[in-house]
């Protein structure tokens, strides 16, 4: 077990470095002129070159990503042009070319953002999907089974971004969506959160229905459970506490699949309802040519994948005795 | 044309009884040689909603292709403005009208129906070359993963785990920004076309990029567990070059996932298409495109809502069209579906 999860956490390693480098190589050493950016249209040799000397982008290819890896690991000095030093601690990611912040705080104020958007969602979805796919099973071929399956098959195929939009213009009786911290207040958090938590959950509970719903029927039909109908339990409780537990693993393993998903994805969510996170950043990022932040998004955002892929295998030898990592 | 190529081993015996059948052609074999895909197709036949959609789906694509004419028939064009349609507050003094079928746009006053019709075509051409693109990529390298084995396999597994495990929007939004700075240097006082064209071209190859890798995945997994069938041995032992054996034995028997897994990516792309330009990382102007529309109507989505609700239902439609198709389709070449 030990060993399967350093053996995993060896190859998470190998695709972030692999990622760090790739897209290093396609932001700084591509010839896309970040001191240009920077410097503006009016721009003089000088001042070019003092910034680029700042940014270390006269160094060689090598020497630049080593240093940017060292500021990840250990924090690294800018020297800006006057001599006046800069130190960037551990985990640095350089300065935004635009608004002058290190790159690491703009993200830590974005991360949670999103994850108050993307696990909200799933709390809503996930709950809503599992409890009417569970009903639809039980009733499988009634009218309220064929409701929910057609119902939430238009659902998943109307496009997302659509769906999101419609509800931030139309749906004016959600309270305004904003974002406030949790620990300032809890009440004005989950308020200014409620719209794109019933957004994206509501949309997304589609899909739990099907999957809970195939589930839950397959999990029926298992031979524990005739017994249990034959010991003369109550078929609530059969349901309920003997079919709901063992249909649930497989649907809590797309659960953190997909949380690991929306994370790095929520960006239709964020820059529809306006709410500052990863996505909403890169967005802009890109609108300023700011190179620094892209990166530090791209590489955040392979971070969490990559570890949520882990923790959901782990999870699931938990949930699933039969699994054995080896 | 297998016989003239065959020249030196003994022809391969047909690979299959049921289980291989070139792909398309139905025709039976022996009384009860129908193949999968045949079946499948017959299935497909006789599901009314696959029909419908299929005939909703095909509506667009004759859109997309006339929508020159169908502008010539209005008498109007996507670029043409109309200032004098358009009020001092920048509102069109006119709605639909027998000239302009959907109306004019507020502030340029373009013609909405034009825009409409030509904004089909950037939807389904991008979706179209990524998935066409994907679905070749993925199949191959799918197929060669897991035919050859080995190191090949390994690497080529990890290439697709690496692929999987990238934030894809994130890149999405990263590359053509990168790709413009490359190309056209300082974004200020870049051409228009020029930009639509390199945001066009970069769209298309990053979806394709992170796109192929999990058919990839897919039909590695089929490939292993084929290679070891009987008739796949029999051709290796009859000396089939490795080429022959991947291209007219095991590609045939992979046709169902493949046209599942394109018929599933096709209304995704679309999809992102548009979300990427309705954000603003995707096309961007003179390229008509639905996207791009629903996000300028959101200014104006309460004085002028045809604006907003064309465009968002030609996407609406044409999305849920094809889904509902592709879900037929998944249905129709799932042997455990109940009928």
């Amino acid at each position: 077990m030990l060993l399967y999860i350093l053996r995993r956490l060896a190859s998470a390693i190998s695709v972030v470095i692999v990622t760090l480098v790739a897209s290093f190589a396609l932001f700084f050493l591509a010839p896309t002129d970040p001191a240009g950016v920077i410097c503006g249209n009016r721009c003089t040799a000088e001042r070019l070159e003092a910034i680029n000397e700042s940014l270390d982008l006269d160094q060689p290819a090598l020497t630049q990503i080593g240093l940017y890896m060292k500021g990840i690991v250990v924090g690294r000095d800018y020297v800006t042009a006057g001599g006046v030093v800069t130190e960037c601690s551990a985990p640095c990611l350089g300065y935004s070319y635009t608004l002058g912040q290190p790159v690491t705080k703009m993200l830590a104020q974005a991360l949670p953002v999103t994850m108050s958007i993307v696990f909200g969602g799933a709390i809503v979805y996930f709950f809503v999907g599992v409890i009417t796919g569970t009903l639809a099973a039980k009733h499988r071929g009634s009218p309220l089974d064929k409701i929910t399956v057609g119902g939430s098959l238009l659902i998943n195929s109307v496009p997302y971004f659509v769906v999101a939009l419609l509800v931030a213009l139309y749906a004016t009786v959600l309270p305004t969506s904003a974002y406030h911290p949790f620990l300032d207040n809890p009440v004005l958090w989950a308020s200014g959160l409620l719209a794109a938590w019933l957004t994206l959950g509501l949309t997304n509970a589609a899909s739990y229905t099907r999957y809970s719903r195939a589930s839950m029927i397959e999990t029926l039909g298992q031979d524990y459970i005739r017994t249990a109908r034959s010991k003369g339990i109550s078929e609530r409780r059969i349901v309920y506490r003997h079919g709901v537990r063992a249909a649930l693993t497989p649907v809590i393993t797309i659960l953190g699949l997909d949380i690991a998903f929306q994370l790095t994805n929520a960006l239709f969510t964020e820059s529809i309802f306006g709410l500052p996170g990863i996505g909403l950043l890169t967005l802009r990022a890109f609108a300023q040519y700011d190179l620094p932040v892209l990166m530090g998004g791209v590489l955040l955002g392979s971070v969490v994948l990559v570890l949520m892929n882990l923790v959901v295998d782990v999870v699931y030898t938990f949930l699933d005795p039969r699994v054995r990592l080896g | 044309m297998d016989t003239s190529t065959e020249g030196l081993a003994p022809p391969a015996p047909p690979a299959s009884n049921a289980v291989a059948v070139a792909p398309g052609a139905p025709k039976p074999a022996g009384q009860r040689g129908k193949s999968p895909t045949a079946i499948a197709f017959a299935r497909l036949r006789r599901d009314r909603v696959a029909m419908v959609s299929l005939g909703i789906f095909l509506f667009f694509v004759l859109i997309a292709i006339f929508a020159p004419l169908l502008a010539k028939l209005e008498g109007q064009s996507p670029t043409e403005l109309h200032i004098d349609l358009i009020d001092r507050n920048g509102y069109p003094i006119i709605g639909v009208t027998g000239d302009h079928w959907f109306g004019i746009e507020p502030r340029l006053g373009r013609d909405l129906f034009a825009r409409w019709v030509y904004g089909a075509r950037p939807s389904l051409i991008v979706a179209g070359l990524v998935t066409l693109l994907t679905t070749i990529i993925g199949v191959t390298i799918g197929l060669i993963a897991g035919f050859v084995g080995g190191w090949t396999d390994r690497i080529l597994s990890w290439v697709i785990d690496f692929v999987l495990s990238l934030p894809y929007l994130l890149f999405a939004i990263a590359v053509p920004a990168v790709l413009l700075t490359v190309f056209v240097g300082n974004a200020e006082g870049a051409d228009a076309t020029q930009v639509a064209e390199i945001r066009f071209v970069s769209l298309i190859l990053v979806l394709s990029f992170f796109g192929w890798a999990g058919l990839a995945r897919l039909i590695r997994g089929e490939v292993l567990s084929l290679r070891e069938r009987e008739f796949i041995q029999a051709a290796r032992v009859l000396g089939v070059p490795t080429r022959q054996v991947l291209f007219k034995e095991l590609l045939p028997n992979l046709v169902g996932p493949i046209i599942v897994s394109a018929s599933i990516a096709l209304p995704s792309y679309i999809v992102t298409e548009a979300g990427l330009t309705f954000l603003g990382v995707g096309l961007v102007e003179p390229t008509p495109s639905w996207g791009y529309t629903i996000s300028t109507a959101v200014t104006f989505y309460r004085a002028h809502p045809i604006f907003l609700w064309v465009p968002v239902i030609g996407i609406t439609v044409l999305v849920l069209a094809l889904s509902l198709l592709g879900d037929a389709i998944r249905d129709a070449f799932d042997p455990r579906t109940r009928r």
